[in-house]
């Protein structure tokens, strides 16, 4: 570890790309060029390999653990599946919190009018339930 | 100044007043209309006009022409080719779609949509029993289509319901009467009968339709609006 | 001949040019028969560059070696021409690429590409602001500073 940074740049690090056409995928660093840039991969999430700034990217907590240098994708491939990088992945806040602001997006208006209400009941029972408490209480 | 002369034209063929404005200048109106022998001349005009048919070719060619050229060169609009087609349905609106109005007294409501007249016009029911839109016509202009659907398979919307039954009817004026003035008139007027039956039977089976969807009657019983941070662009409907 | 020019027609002048230097040849007495771009073999493996090259700065001609961390060859010397005019101020036509070659980890002078160079290469990325994906996402105006952790 390097002082209070938890998420370092380094082989098997496993990246959000923020921008282009990858835009909302997870890419793996396959190697480093220099401190601006390294070579993603995806081979799972449909992210070609390719060179990418760091400016475009954010680093995840998630790291493949002994990933040599310069992997093919085939073999890349295979080491996500086997450690199960992309349910690690979906499991986090965050990956749900981006799934749950895509499928927002795409409610239509009778689907929010419908969150609404049931947003609603489930107000009412839990108030309900909290004011018998409280009463029981005092 | 010199007064401009009546037949002074812009340029040939464009007389500098209108018709009216030498009808004016020439006081015709002074003069007592007399009937014209029109009866005469329209057919001598119309034998001009005919074109001359291969076998006549060559009487339209000794024909004599007269010598003077006719005085008053009135110009000939010109005739359109376009004609007026009723506007054509979004793609996004089918019977049953539920629609947003964004316009006029109704603004906000979401209405059901049941087909297109031949003005262009939607005919939209509210239902009247949920939401209190009755049968209406709409521009589809002033209009948010949603993808949300009543079911109205099998319901078929009554033929009479035409751009001629929503034509407003002409109330008996009473102008330059006190009535007219002190707005007694403001009484409510009351739906006609007719009307009202009409409304319950139309909308019997959209009623029917909409209570089999759970929150849809009370989705079109609420009104549309905008909350903080929606974007109407970025909404999906 | 191999020449580095960002365009076909650049590539024709610098080839006379060099040319008329190793020569008794001109233009005027001759054609180019052919001219290819050169296309990286593997372009997604980094490789250490090395480029010797000529410059003539303001006061004469100098001879250097610099080492660029890179993809392909195009792209090494293509920053190489950004890294004279920045730091020497010379510009394409006073730069004279001598030699480009791949240089192996162990051979590699310039410290700052042999830090780049080791196996078990990590570093965080410190001091670093998150913004939204697309301009039009972010906001004009911000109550909070930053944060900048990452």
């Amino acid at each position: 570890m390097q002082g209070s940074f938890k998420r370092l740049v380094e082989v098997g690090r496993v990246v959000l790309v923020t921008k282009g056409a990858d835009a909302g995928k997870i890419a793996t660093i396959v190697d480093i060029v220099d401190h601006n840039r390294a070579i993603i991969d995806g081979p799972t999430t449909s992210v070609a390999r390719q060179v990418i700034a760091y400016k475009n990217v954010v680093l995840t907590d998630i790291v493949v653990k002994n990933l040599p240098r310069t992997i093919g994708s085939k073999a890349l491939a295979k080491v996500l599946e086997k450690d199960q990088i992309a349910e690690t992945w979906q499991k986090t806040a965050w990956a749900q919190k981006l799934e749950a602001r895509k499928r927002r997006a795409a409610m239509s208006d009778f689907d929010r009018f419908k969150l609404m209400r049931l947003k609603k009941q489930q107000r009412f029972i839990v108030d309900r339930q909290v004011a018998l408490l409280r009463k029981e209480r005092a | 100044m010199a007064q401009t002369a009546r037949k002074n034209q812009l340029a040939p063929g464009i007389s500098r007043l209108s018709r009216s404005k030498v009808f004016s200048k020439r006081a015709a109106y002074k003069i007592a209309k007399t009937a014209q022998p029109k009866a005469e001349e329209a057919p001598a005009k119309a034998k001009k006009v005919t074109r001359a048919k291969k076998g006549d070719l060559v009487a339209a060619l000794t024909a004599k022409h007269s010598a003077l050229h006719p005085a008053n060169v009135v110009p000939q609009p010109k005739a359109g080719r376009k004609t007026q087609r009723t506007q054509g349905l979004r793609k996004s609106i089918t019977p049953g779609t539920v629609l947003i109005l964004l316009a006029g007294r109704f603004r906000g409501k979401r209405v059901v949509f049941l087909k297109q007249l031949s003005s262009g016009l939607l005919l939209v029911t509210g239902p009247f029993k949920i939401n209190g839109v009755p049968l209406r016509r709409v521009n589809q202009a002033y209009v948010i289509a949603t993808s949300t659907k009543v079911d109205l398979s099998g319901v078929s919307v009554d033929a009479k319901f035409d751009d001629a039954y929503f034509k407003r009817e002409e109330e008996a004026k009473l102008k330059g009467t006190e009535e007219e003035f002190f707005g007694k008139s403001a009484t409510k007027k009351e739906a006609p009968a007719h009307k009202v039956a009409d409304q319950k039977e139309a909308d019997k089976a959209v009623v029917a339709a909409v209570a089999k969807v759970p929150f849809l009657a009370s989705y079109l019983a609420s009104t549309f609006s905008l909350t903080k941070g929606q974007a109407p662009h970025s909404l999906k409907f | 001949m191999r020449i580095f020019a960002p365009n076909e027609v650049v590539a024709k002048s610098r080839y006379w040019y060099f040319l008329s230097k190793l020569h008794k040849a001109k233009r005027a007495n001759g054609e180019i028969v052919s001219i290819n771009e050169i296309f990286e073999e593997k372009p997604l493996v980094v490789k250490n560059y090395g480029i010797w090259l000529r410059y003539d700065s303001r006061s004469g001609t100098h001879n250097m070696y610099k080492e660029f961390r890179e993809t392909s060859r195009a792209a090494a010397v293509e920053s190489c021409y950004q890294d004279m005019a920045a730091r020497h101020r010379a510009r394409f036509s006073s730069v004279q690429i001598i030699r480009v070659a791949t240089v192996k980890a162990s051979e590699v002078r310039r410290p700052y590409i042999s830090q780049l160079v080791s196996r078990s290469l990590k570093f965080p990325l410190p001091h670093r602001v998150q913004r939204p994906a697309s301009k039009a996402d972010r906001s004009l105006l911000i109550a909070q500073r930053p944060s900048t952790f990452y």
